[in-house]
């Protein structure tokens, strides 16, 4: 080895961990940002609705796409209370244990130390050039769903932002599985066999309508995040299972407003993105308690009483639940890839969940082009089997397309219940068993 | 009523296990879920006017069953079917029992010196409406008469029930699974679009629509056995699992279209219920100056229909996993040719004169395969590759001297998967565009064999969405190398809602110029009947069927 390799080296080596030192009071305040306090706004409370009168007095709350439609007329936000979202004991337990461990590597997308819980708890710092992609990596390797769960059944609605008119109805089962950084679900840490190392997988089955029922789509992540997803869809029509190339995560899932890529506010690698960290801000984001909010009775019915998020505003483009002040990491997210069909995203992170409830896509030219919202409820005012689950669960979501005034909305029926999501079900194979 | 040999036992094998199994497990509150729709397919051909009124009703149900003890996933399956097509009643002129034909392949190439004289006959239409002989001698395969094409899902080996088989899962105590699926059903081998290389366990009814209707519709659904175990991850392969496929129905061909029919792939159907005016020869034509025969000569006197037995029934062994960034499937089969193969029968030992009551008999000789396929994601190319390929032997392919030869044979096919953005034309929507090359080798090839020694076929499919999704224009070209036949399908497909569904297409083909000498009537002559037909291939045979096409599907 050269003197001069040794030294780059040495270097590499000492600077993440002068990045990663922190304390029991930075996780304190990473899970528990409320314990002690909520946010408040002048003039903002439990209560206030937030429409085209007043939203220039609360700008500062919105994300700017959130700032146009409200402006506009389109979308009145109700204001709630800000309550914790606390994640299980478990993940937190995990971060613990791995405090001041986790380092990142000299490149994009390397990650060392990081077995489970939340990677890097400490405040971002914006003289941290790469505060961004800790973020990201908490966002990766965040309580998300849990080691596993189910949204079954799952109602995408395609509408006409202009007319209102739904256009397409599909219905979906998705499932969710960590092979590895699992804390609460057994077995823990890790699911073996698991000879390609991966990190998670996701299946996707279509049950209606008709002329794309029984499509299939599976998603295996690897540990190793260099490496590209392999992806898989089941066609039903041609009854065997194709291979998906990455070109397929930037399409318009099964027509939708959504990539593959958009799933759960970001589904890629970390290194398919350059990840800068904006700011800390305090803002409005769509947390909820489900069983308070106006539910839709048409959509969905089951034996459980269930019943899934209503939609309003313009189009009915917009979930009919209420928000909350909340404590947010911005993040600008830049493809590495020139042909990459956007130009950045900018992600609204929740700070205690690490979920992305809001994110704006911007198209290659630079200018607006879509409006992600995923609504998160609180998982013990849910279904009674999700209570103490500490999920904070995806619970609707809207994607609008600005510019073709259209959207996709969706109603989930989310279930923390391993059982609904077994190793089995995401393989190769249980998609030709599961198709016809 | 057709009489395409009933399998009564196998279907009652079938159903008796099937329904053990259903009693077996009993019916939670879970209801049946139901979906299915309703379809019009007309289709106008150049020249002859309407080519296809077809209706069809199909009903799809999977009923969940409870768990019974080890057991799980048991669920109870069906597809029924019902099809009229109405283009035998609206063009009768053209199609049926009255499609008389000036010559034999009038609709696919000029007459040359084979047909008419002391040749080929042209094919009778609908021979069971027509003429008794042929009829008998085609019977139990293609001997349907008028209400058969009208209604091909009502025959004796009642394919409105298109499917219906049980499935269950057993959990094994290492983890592993154990699955069944038993009854009738669809077994998709391979990884190949529009051609099938192992894709070969069902047959084909290319009677519906030539190669052009998806594999699914068209394939003939069998009593099968099908038995998994499903080891998922194991220290080297991401996925793992062994199947094995047990074919227990009685054997079934190919439909490749009656004579008369609106589709008849490689114009087979008329060929086999031509003659051979033999009888017009002077004596002198002949060895001892005697014209040996009083009539005409049926090319078909008799069509091998295998009994059912044990050893007649068709086995499947298929180890497909997952490893790293591959996909892949080493197969094996055992099978019965479902093309049909032609047996000379001579007038007496030696004597390369045919027999007065037929020329050939048709058989359906058994196939050992071996083969395999493997799919790859390409980062460099981004693109999907995949290969699949298969070697066969006991496969009989025809020839001009002696009917047909047993030969070897090595099919594969490449294939590239690719989905592009092209921001100019739809900035959020990937094309999906997906190249093959189909390869077939006759291993022990012979100068009289019509076929090609080595040929290729090319295709190419480029298909757009728009209106998320809603609006889906696509063209497939497809193109015989050697024959030099192409076929160009444009189409564009409109969901008018989650119900309605509109597809206005086209098909157009080119070629079938291919000629190839039959020594009866002498070298040299370059004709078409009756060998060239298979250098032509299904592209270039059907070379004036070029259509326009609307259907409309209403589904639930």
């Amino acid at each position: 080895m050269s003197y001069k390799a040794a030294i780059s080296l040495t270097l590499l080596a000492a600077l993440p961990a002068v990045a990663t030192a922190m304390t029991e009071d930075d996780l304190q305040e990473s899970f528990y940002p409320y314990r002690n306090a909520v946010p408040q706004v002048d003039g903002l409370s439990a209560g206030t609705v937030v429409n085209s009168s007043n939203a220039d007095q609360f700008k500062a709350r919105l994300d700017p796409a959130m700032f146009n439609f409200v402006k506009n007329g389109d979308y009145s936000i109700k204001v709630g209370e800000t309550t914790s979202f606390d994640l299980h004991e478990s993940y937190v337990n995990a971060t613990r244990a791995n405090m001041g461990g986790v380092t990142l590597g000299a490149e994009p997308g390397q990650i060392s130390g990081a077995d489970a819980g939340r990677p890097f708890p400490q405040e971002p710092s914006a003289s941290d050039p790469r505060a961004g992609e800790k973020l990201a990596w908490n966002y990766k390797y965040g309580y998300n769903w849990g080691d596993s769960a189910a949204i079954s059944p799952f109602y995408w609605k395609f509408r006409s932002m202009d007319s209102g008119k739904v256009e397409r109805t599909l219905k979906f089962n998705f499932h969710f599985l960590n092979y590895t950084h699992r804390t609460q679900q057994e077995p823990t840490p890790a699911i073996t066999p698991n000879p390609s190392n991966l990190f998670r997988g996701i299946y996707v089955q279509v049950l209606e309508p008709f002329d794309v029922k029984n499509t299939q789509l599976l998603i295996h992540r690897y540990e190793d995040d260099a490496k590209r997803d392999n992806a898989y869809l089941y066609l039903g029509f041609q009854r065997r299972v194709r291979r998906l190339s990455s070109g397929q995560v930037t399409d318009a899932f099964l027509g939708s407003d959504i990539m593959i890529e958009d799933f759960e506010g970001y589904n890629g690698r970390i290194s398919d993105m350059k990840w800068t960290y904006k700011g800390t801000r305090t803002m409005l984001m769509p947390f909820y308690n489900h069983n308070e909010q106006a539910l839709d009775s048409e959509t969905h019915s089951d034996d459980d009483g269930y019943q899934v998020v209503s939609f309003t505003g313009k189009g009915g483009c917009f979930p009919d639940i209420s928000w909350q002040l909340r404590k947010v990491y911005e993040v600008e997210a830049t493809p590495i890839d020139p042909n990459h069909p956007i130009s950045k995203r900018i992600h609204y992170m929740d700070a205690q969940t690490f979920t992305i409830p809001r994110t704006i896509t911007f198209d290659r030219k630079g200018d607006m082009w879509k409006v992600w919202t995923i609504g998160q409820a609180h998982p013990d005012y849910h279904l009674p089997s999700n209570k103490g689950t500490g999920v904070s669960i995806d619970d609707a979501f809207s994607m609008i397309d600005i510019q073709a005034q259209h959207c996709t909305t969706g109603q989930f029926k989310g279930q923390v219940n391993p059982a609904l999501s077994p190793a089995s079900k995401f393989t190769v194979q249980n998609l030709r068993a599961s198709g016809r | 009523m057709t009489k395409i040999t009933t399998n009564r036992k196998s279907l009652v094998l079938g159903g008796a296990v099937a329904l053990a199994m259903v009693q077996g497990g009993t019916a939670t509150a879970a209801d049946a879920d139901w979906s299915g729709f309703v379809e019009n397919a007309t289709y106008y051909r150049e020249s002859v006017g309407l080519s296809k009124f077809r209706n069809t009703a199909q009903a799809e149900f999977v009923k969940p069953l409870e768990n019974r003890g080890s057991w799980s996933n048991i669920t109870l399956n069906g597809v029924f079917r019902a099809t009229y097509d109405g283009v035998y009643d609206l063009n009768d002129d053209e199609f049926g029992e009255d499609a008389r034909e000036p010559f034999l392949g009038s609709n696919w190439h000029p007459q040359g010196d084979a047909t008419g004289g002391p040749f080929l006959t042209s094919g009778v239409p609908l021979p069971c409406e027509n003429d008794p002989t042929i009829c008998n001698n085609l019977d139990g395969y293609m001997d349907q008469d008028s209400n058969d094409v009208r209604f091909p899902d009502f025959n004796d080996r009642f394919d409105a029930l298109r499917e219906f088989y049980i499935d269950a899962t057993k959990q094994l105590e290492n983890g592993d699974q154990f699955s069944v699926r038993l009854g009738k059903q669809q077994v998709v081998w391979g990884r190949t679009d529009l051609f099938r290389v192992l894709d070969v366990i069902n047959p084909v009814d290319y009677s519906r629509h030539n190669i052009y209707d998806e594999l699914e519709d068209i394939r003939i659904p069998q009593w099968m056995a099908q038995l998994e175990w499903r080891m998922g991850p194991t220290g080297v392969f991401d996925d793992s699992n062994l199947a094995l496929v047990w074919n227990f129905d009685k054997f079934r061909p190919s439909n490749l279209g009656t004579c008369g029919q609106a589709y008849r792939i490689l114009d087979a159907g008329c060929f086999f219920s031509a003659s051979m005016n033999l009888n017009l020869l002077p004596g002198g034509a002949f060895p001892g100056g005697v014209n040996p025969y009083s009539s005409s000569v049926p090319i078909i006197h008799d069509v091998e229909d295998p009994d059912w037995k044990l050893e007649n029934t068709q086995l499947g062994l298929k180890w497909e996993g997952v490893y790293g960034d591959a996909t892949f499937s080493v197969n094996a089969l055992h099978y019965r040719q479902q093309l049909p193969s032609l047996h000379f029968r001579p007038l007496a030992p030696g004597v390369p004169l045919p027999a007065t009551d037929g020329v050939f008999d048709i058989r359906f000789p058994k196939v050992n395969l071996i083969g395999g396929s493997i799919d790859y994601y390409s980062e460099a190319t981004d693109a999907i590759w995949r290969l699949e390929t298969t070697y066969t032997q006991g496969e009989e392919l025809p020839r001009d001297t002696d009917g047909h030869k047993e030969t070897d044979m090595l099919r594969y096919v490449i294939g590239l998967d690719k989905n592009l953005i092209i921001p100019a034309l739809n900035r959020s929507r990937a094309f999906l565009i997906s190249a093959q090359l189909f390869g077939q080798h006759i291993l022990d090839h012979e100068r009289d064999m019509p076929d090609f020694e080595k040929n290729w076929t090319g295709t190419l499919l480029f298909k757009g969405w728009w209106m998320n999704d809603r609006l889906s224009p696509q063209l497939i070209l497809a193109h015989d190398f050697r024959a030099n036949a192409t076929a160009i399908a444009p189409s564009v497909e409109w969901l008018a809602s989650d119900n309605l569904k509109l597809t206005l297409g086209a098909n157009f083909k080119r070629g079938g110029k291919e000629t190839f000498d039959w020594s009866v009537n002498g070298s040299g002559t370059n004709d078409y009947e009756p060998l060239a037909r298979f250098r032509n291939g299904p592209i270039g045979v059907a070379n004036e069927e070029d259509e326009i096409q609307l259907t409309l599907r209403y589904s639930f």
